[in-house]
């Protein structure tokens, strides 16, 4: 929530007490101020706050090797091993270990970033800013890409698009139809299944708090609508518990599906 | 707001909700699916919610991009 979307347009002579901005104020970022000619905005420095919080976590959660780790580095280590052990070795195999440092990234800056929609005084989540999950995908998309070729050689290309164990007059529908699914439909689904999720969840908190607040302040019975504001408010808090719980699955989806592409493209299908 | 970019609006809305059925069903059949096979072979559970949760992600995507394009519209 923007706390511009606080600033109504009043109007007391007639019975339409106040008009809230369109919901397309959500999606404006203004800059904050300018370095060396670029426009700063909110989400910039959100996504660096986010990058901060991860290494933060992580050195002081691992910092000190010690025989019995304390709560909190058992609990950062646990979270690390989940990525590491569940889906970068369990999906993609022995071979998994060397893409674990790239998948606990992923994982733990979208986790912060996704949190971020239900951190009070920031309710802002980065990765509803379309770019952010989109560079996400295409780095994503690079490093499956990159071990397809590595691993098969030119073969990767080869199978997709002429798959041998198609009947020889499909091949070739087959084969655009798995090129465009592999190289442009997943990048995509990737961005924006993260994307979307974070900015339902973004619009459905702001709608249900301003829907609050407009109740309790708004017009002039407060009491009567006042209970209404509170119902909101409660109905939103309901939302804000489910939030945190889509958060968290979203980064762990995304992490989940690049170690699937990953792992599709390090083993071929026989 | 003019009245063609409110009927626009409301269609999007339509389409929108149009596009959530079939992942609507798609996401119960799943999870009843996932929930079944865990409750039959509980030792099982683990594969079982890594595998709900990829198809979960994959039919989601639909409703996701009907909801994307609402706001495009």
């Amino acid at each position: 929530m923007d706390l511009e979307i606080l600033a109504f347009e009043c109007e007391t002579e007639t019975d339409v007490v106040c008009t809230p901005p369109f919901v397309n104020e959500l999606f404006e970022t203004p800059d904050v101020f300018e370095l060396f000619g670029v426009g700063v905005n909110r989400a910039m420095l959100l996504m660096f706050l986010a990058a901060f919080v991860v290494i933060a976590l992580l050195w002081v959660a691992l910092r000190k090797r010690s025989v019995v780790p304390t709560k909190f580095g058992a609990a950062i280590e646990g979270l690390v091993t989940l990525v590491k052990d569940e889906i970068a070795t369990g999906i993609i195999g022995p071979q998994g270990a060397k893409y674990a440092p790239y998948l606990i990234s992923i994982f733990l800056f979208i986790l912060v970033g996704n949190l971020m929609e239900v951190t009070p005084f920031i309710n802002f989540p980065i990765t509803s800013r379309m770019a952010l999950p989109a560079f996400l995908a295409i780095l994503t998309w690079v490093i499956f890409v990159f071990a397809g070729f590595k691993e098969q050689g030119l073969g990767y290309l080869g199978h997709i698009i002429w798959p041998k164990d198609v009947p020889i007059a499909l091949r070739w529908l087959v084969g655009i139809i798995e090129f465009v699914s592999i190289f442009l439909v997943r990048p995509f689904s990737l961005a924006v299944r993260l994307f979307a999720n974070l900015v339902a969840g973004h619009v459905m908190l702001t709608l249900l708090l301003v829907t609050g607040y407009v109740y309790i302040t708004g017009f002039s019975n407060a009491t009567f609508n006042g209970v209404f504001g509170v119902m909101w408010w409660a109905l939103a808090l309901a939302i804000f518990l489910f939030e945190v719980v889509v958060s968290i699955l979203q980064a762990y989806i995304f992490t989940l599906l690049s170690a699937v592409y990953i792992q599709t493209s390090v083993h071929p299908e026989h | 707001m003019t009245e063609i970019e409110i009927t626009k609006g409301a269609i999007a809305l339509i389409g929108y909700g149009l596009a959530a059925i079939g992942p609507g069903v798609g996401i119960g059949i799943l999870a009843g699916n996932a929930v079944q096979a865990m409750a039959r072979q509980p030792e099982a559970a683990g594969m079982v919610r890594t595998t709900m949760f990829l198809g979960i992600a994959f039919t989601e995507a639909l409703a996701l991009i009907g909801f994307v394009l609402f706001f495009l519209a």
